[in-house]
């Protein structure tokens, strides 16, 4: 794939769009830089939902604060948490339950089929294909029943806790066997969109070759989760993290980059999920679900990477009389704006906001931070 | 005697009007509900929802002053487009058969060209917050491009439309003209006499194409999704209707049920020989054409995305290819 070069010597028209755009979930400023309807270049610019979340953080006691970071994201919300949580336990040295490790990674792949499923329904939505954008949203629909039925909310489930996970948030046999039977349908369900979608000539002509994005490029942009991997760069931190030491899954990747890929990318990753909730719930370990034996003392600051849906995700702070010092949180889509932007170059307008939507931006998460441009 | 008869087409016209009006206002509901939400697996909104009782409710909201340079002829526009609708409908009344001027498929054509020149009115009018007016401060120190000419997202809409009228619609124009190759004539009256005389041109083989091709632009002038460009959400979102709210919007949305219907009837008067007049009980055989269209239009924008210039040039080309091949067809 050749490199596209921006043609700045040339641009004449800018149309900008946003903050409000109904192509787009979240409140974002884009200005686009066109040349007879094809984006020359294209500028984001986000700032106007910021919370101040790691602000509010700074002082409160650990355990408060991991509960505040859960509203940072109503995709991930359950990553924040965990990662959070584990942030402070790499700190403090806590050792995690067997049983709660599993249960944590079945809330982070239910997550992320939630996560993936909603992006599909956002990116057919916005090639403006609503049949199979609903059709993907009624399978989201038994995912979020099921975080439901652990968490005891749809969006905001409050379970992993320092030490492990919230007792209430314990997996009977009951739920696991709904899980099982859920994740039997999920499957059905999916495979017939996939089979459709690719089965779909004029879908599949709208979004092939659109929102280009050579592996090259995605690295030196830094870009991760699945928008690095639809790159075809096998990238994935679950390798590496000791919760999935126990799982045998695939890091999928697809070669073209496109929106295609990112969209294929993101159903096979959705099976490789399914795989891994089916061997969690196969070989769950008995046993407690939270360790309370810890104690609290001060440390230096600690830094903790997960992969959540849509990319890594990193958490950082110390601990000082059990309360937050220099927090920062970093989702991925602060690492993929620059892969949207890119994208969006060499593009009809009307494929802008899909090439945006391709990198899964989730920009009133990464409304945290300040950056600093310098040209 | 003159006067009676003058008196009673009058009557007769604003009857079949009054009533076609009426049942057009159902068009966009049947094609939400009983289309879109059943391949979509949900419920729907009420039948009555999109084509009544939203245009009621619209009525009543406070207007706003559109962002536009010139506001009174951006709010005209709609009025207009209603009009051009309502003419529409009356040629294809057998009462405006007598006025050989008005039902001619030449008249027709100029009232869809005058609709389809209202889009680009209204995209090139239309100045909303969604883009450039959007208080965001974009030109600061370290922002690209600072100093290049703004545009509004409308504005591509009026570009678009623009390019509509100049190729997009084509295929519907050839389509129009098809059955004038085996008619003879250019007047309405002449090609309902054909068919009475000599079976629908549907059922020729030129008439089977040239159906196709009016379907394919029927959607067009419809703005249907997959050939919606000049309003596509995700990027012009609603083109040239963005600014109008309260009744303005009322009649976008009443406008839009009636031409279903006009175009619908057109069909039937072009390729059936079936004129709309509420005295005959053929008015039933243009309600279900006009049924079986937004049907058809309904399960055919459910199953596509959005086209754009790879996708809406071949077909566009192919379409126009199809309807030569009508009119070469009729010709032979």
């Amino acid at each position: 794939m050749e490199e596209k070069v921006p043609r700045s010597n040339i641009i004449e028209t800018e149309i900008p769009m946003g903050t409000v755009h109904p192509a787009a979930l979240e409140p974002y400023r884009v200005r686009l830089f066109v040349e007879d309807e094809v984006v020359q270049e294209a500028e984001i610019t986000i700032g106007v939902n910021h919370r101040g979340i790691e602000r509010i953080m700074e002082g409160l006691p650990v355990e408060k604060a991991n509960a505040l970071t859960e509203k940072i994201c109503g995709i991930c919300s359950n990553s924040h948490v965990w990662n959070s949580c584990r942030t402070a336990e790499i700190g403090l040295d806590i050792e995690i339950p067997e049983r709660a490790r599993y249960i944590r990674v079945i809330m982070g792949e239910l997550e992320r089929l939630h996560s993936h499923f909603l992006y599909l329904a956002h990116g057919c939505e916005t090639v403006a294909h609503e049949t199979f954008s609903m059709r993907v949203f009624y399978l989201r629909e038994i995912v979020m029943e099921l975080l439901a039925m652990i968490g005891g909310n749809r969006v905001q489930y409050g379970c992993p806790i320092i030490g492990g996970v919230r007792p209430r948030c314990d997996l009977d046999e009951a739920k696991l066997l709904r899980i099982k039977n859920d994740m039997d349908k999920i499957e059905e369900g999916l495979t017939g969109f996939a089979e459709r979608f690719l089965a779909d000539s004029i879908l599949v002509s709208r979004v092939t070759g659109v929102g280009v994005l050579p592996a090259k490029q995605a690295i030196k942009l830094a870009v991760t989760g699945p928008s690095l991997r639809a790159t075809g760069v096998a990238r994935d931190l679950r390798t590496t993290m000791f919760e999935y030491e126990d799982f045998d899954f695939n890091v999928v990747t697809q070669p073209d980059g496109d929106v295609k890929s990112n969209l294929l990318m993101r159903v096979f990753e959705s099976f490789e999920a399914i795989k891994i909730i089916r061997q969690a719930i196969a070989n769950i370990p008995e046993g407690k679900v939270v360790n309370r034996d810890w104690e609290m003392f001060d440390t230096d600051i600690i830094e903790s990477y997960i992969e959540v849906p849509r990319g890594t995700l990193y958490h950082s702070y110390a601990l000082e009389t059990g309360r937050i010092r220099h927090c920062i949180i970093r989702t991925p889509s602060m690492a993929n704006i620059g892969a949207m932007q890119y994208a969006c170059i060499g593009d009809h307008i009307t494929d802008a906001q899909l090439s945006i939507v391709q990198c899964d931006p989730c920009f009133t998460c990464t409304d945290r931070a300040i950056e600093i441009i310098r040209r | 005697m003159f006067e009676t008869v003058a008196t009673n087409s009058i009557l007769a016209v604003i009857i079949t009007v009054v009533v076609c009006f009426i049942i057009s206002t159902l068009l966009p509901g049947i094609e939400r509900k009983y289309v879109h939400a059943r391949i979509q697996q949900r419920i729907g909104p009420p039948v009555t929802s999109p084509g009544i009782m939203a245009p009621i409710k619209f009525l009543f909201k406070e207007n706003i002053k559109p962002s536009s340079p010139v506001p009174g002829l951006y709010k005209a526009l709609p009025v207009i487009c209603f009009l051009v609708v309502l003419s529409m409908l009356i040629t294809l009344t057998p009462y405006a058969f007598a006025i050989p001027a008005l039902a001619s498929l030449v008249a027709i054509v100029g009232l869809l060209k005058v609709e389809e020149i209202c889009y680009v009115l209204m995209g090139s009018l239309s100045k909303s917050i969604m883009s450039v007016r959007m208080p965001f401060p974009d030109r600061v120190k370290g922002a690209a491009h600072t100093k290049t000419t703004l545009s509004f997202i409308e504005d591509i809409s009026a570009k678009r439309s623009l390019r509509m009228i100049t190729y997009g619609s084509f295929p519907l124009y050839l389509a129009l003209f098809a059955p004038v190759t085996a008619a003879r004539s250019i007047f309405l009256q002449d090609i309902v006499l054909y068919q009475q005389a000599n079976g629908p041109f549907l059922f020729t083989v030129s008439g089977g194409i040239a159906a196709i091709v009016f379907f394919i632009g029927y959607m067009i002038v419809l703005n249907e999704y997959p050939f919606s460009i000049i309003k596509a959400k995700c990027d012009v979102i609603e083109g040239p209707y963005m600014e109008y709210a309260s009744k303005y919007r009322s009649i976008v949305f009443i406008t839009r049920g009636f031409l279903m219907f006009t175009l619908g009837v057109l069909f039937s008067v072009l390729f059936i020989g079936i004129p709309a007049t509420i005295f005959s009980p053929t008015i039933l055989l243009n309600i279900v054409v006009v049924l079986v269209f937004v049907l058809m239009m309904g399960i055919f924008s459910a199953f596509t995305p959005v086209f754009t210039n790879r996708q809406l040039l071949p077909s566009i080309l192919g379409a126009t290819l199809l309807g030569i091949l009508a009119i070469v067809l009729g010709l032979l």
